[in-house]
């Protein structure tokens, strides 16, 4: 069954008795499964609940459609639903049981107009950008070589495909297409389900390249949507985005890691680096081997420079070598002459000084054979004079000799101890004493001491 | 050991980075000839890459399409 089929159910011929019960669960299942677009206009009576909100859609021909919605649907619009705004519902009908009504489940809610819209984009654009998911540093940045590319548009667009595909050099490049819807109700749900395909099961692709013709700002509705964003963002793998026309700006671009104008654009900014790379990889073959022989002339002319110049500098050397040996040959010659010179002078001294110590041995030695002489000469007279002052210590000697002093009538006084007495006052009466004379001598007794 | 799949991003890289140091001034005659022997094996391996080839389609095969 397509969407936007009218729906057909088939007469139920059956003898079954239904409770309300089994009858309302019964209608559910055959209603629930159609989903449908309707579009009209929001009544007056709009119940805002916490969790979820009950409105009125309602035509010219005064026809009612009770509605109801989460609240997160309405708050992706970025702004709340206002009574007399145009929209298009997407959802399917259910009778509710406790009330036997008839309600409208809304899944998905576009406005309608170019003035509601771009009121919607701003808002949306100023919220989104609060919650930083247009800050450039959260931006993943396009390898330099891309080579797999995943594709996300239409297979039958206003050409999207084939501007992209045609423009797109022949670098060996893998393409893999994700076919979308890129307008109306479908195209949002599709390119966020391709989004995530590709982020599941070919991560490690180069890029996403997610792109659309030009079209009237209603038509690029899904790249201006809050949830379109955020599957930009939540992507692991870069996104290009290349919608509509060069001045069609959406928020998907905003979001965008790189945002080409167009899808001509995108395949340009792809093949860039690949076209740049197919002139440059010539120039840097060209570069080193000018390079590489610009070093070797180089060298040869180094070598060649060296060559010379050694030869000029050894010959340098040697000469100076030469020049020093000379230098060093007179300076030893000069050096020997002058010890030669000094020798000599010391030679001449010594044999001065030889002579004069000669003189002076010979001097000294006529000055001692003249003392000899002399003494020899002397000789007697000192015998005689000797003689003579021997003879008259003699004489002095026998004078004073104690024995001679007794022969002449002295006597000597000694006492007990045989010492001499020459003071009698140390003497005591009655002590003994004896007496020697030239003859003989006597021991006495002391009877009286004078002093 | 098998032969590590070729890298052009990695190679062109390398390429710039030769090209570099030659544009420096100290030069070392060895290092030179390494250097000139890698950069020229690596351009022929991205001239080979270069080589015009025709780029490969595949269109993946969705499951979801709302169609019966």
């Amino acid at each position: 069954m397509r969407i936007n089929q009218s729906l057909k159910v088939e007469p139920i011929i059956e003898e079954k008795v239904f409770t309300v019960s089994e009858f309302l669960d019964f209608l559910n299942n055959i209603l629930k499964p159609c989903k449908v677009i309707v579009q009209g206009e929001v009544g007056e009576k709009i119940d805002n609940y916490p969790r979820f909100t009950f409105f009125r859609l309602l035509d010219k021909n005064g026809a009612i459609l009770q509605c109801f919605t989460w609240r997160d649907k309405i708050e992706s619009l970025g702004m709340d639903l206002e009574s007399g705004m145009e929209i298009r519902v997407i959802g399917y009908p259910e009778i509710r049981k406790d009330r036997g009504e008839l309600k409208f489940q809304v899944e998905r809610i576009e406005l309608i107009g170019e003035g509601i819209l771009k009121k919607q984009f701003e808002i949306l654009k100023k919220k989104l950008a609060a919650l930083d998911y247009f800050n450039p540093s959260f931006k993943k940045s396009i390898p330099r070589f891309c080579q797999n590319i995943g594709l996300i548009t239409s297979a039958y667009g206003k050409g999207a495909k084939k501007d992209f595909l045609t423009h797109l050099g022949n670098f060996d490049f893998q393409i893999f297409f994700y076919d979308v819807r890129v307008e109306g109700v479908l195209a949002l749900p599709e390119i966020i389900e391709a989004i995530k395909y590709f982020n599941q099961n070919f991560p490690t692709i180069d890029v996403l390249v997610l792109t659309r013709g030009g079209g009237n700002w209603e038509s690029l509705q899904a790249f201006n949507s809050g949830e379109m964003v955020k599957a930009i963002f939540s992507s692991k793998i870069p996104i290009i985005t290349g919608i509509g026309h060069e001045d069609d700006e959406t928020l998907a671009d905003l979001v965008a890691d790189l945002r080409a104008s167009t899808p001509t654009h995108a395949a340009n900014i792809l093949n860039e680096n690949w076209k740049l790379a197919s002139v440059k990889i010539y120039e840097f073959e060209r570069d080193f081997s000018s390079l590489i022989n610009r070093i070797f002339k180089n060298i040869r002319e180094k070598i060649i420079f060296f060559e010379k110049n050694l030869t000029v500098r050894i010959k340098g050397e040697i000469l100076l070598k030469r020049r020093g040996l000379d230098d060093l040959l007179r300076s030893l010659n000069s050096c020997f002459q002058n010890y030669f010179w000094k020798f000599e002078s010391l030679e001449k001294e010594f044999r001065r000084n030889f002579l004069k110590i000669k003189n002076l041995i010979r001097n000294q030695k006529s000055k001692i054979e003249e003392v000899l002489e002399n003494l020899i000469k002397n000789k007697n007279r000192w015998k005689e004079s000797l003689e003579k002052t021997l003879e008259h210590q003699e004489e002095k000697l026998i004078l004073s000799s104690p024995h001679l002093k007794l022969k002449q009538g002295y006597t000597i006084t000694s006492d007990e101890f045989g010492k001499m007495i020459k003071d009698p006052s140390k003497l005591k009466i009655s002590q003994e004493i004896l007496t020697k004379f030239y003859k003989g001598q006597i021991l006495s007794k002391i009877k009286k001491i004078e002093k | 050991m098998p032969e590590e799949k070729f890298n052009f991003t990695k190679a062109y890289q390398e390429i710039e980075g030769i090209n570099e140091w030659f544009q420096g001034e100290e030069m070392d005659l060895d290092e030179a000839l390494r250097k000139y022997e890698r950069g020229m094996e690596l351009i022929n391996k991205c001239k080979d890459r270069l080589k015009e080839s025709e780029n490969k389609f595949e269109e993946i095969k969705k499951k979801y399409l709302v169609t019966e």
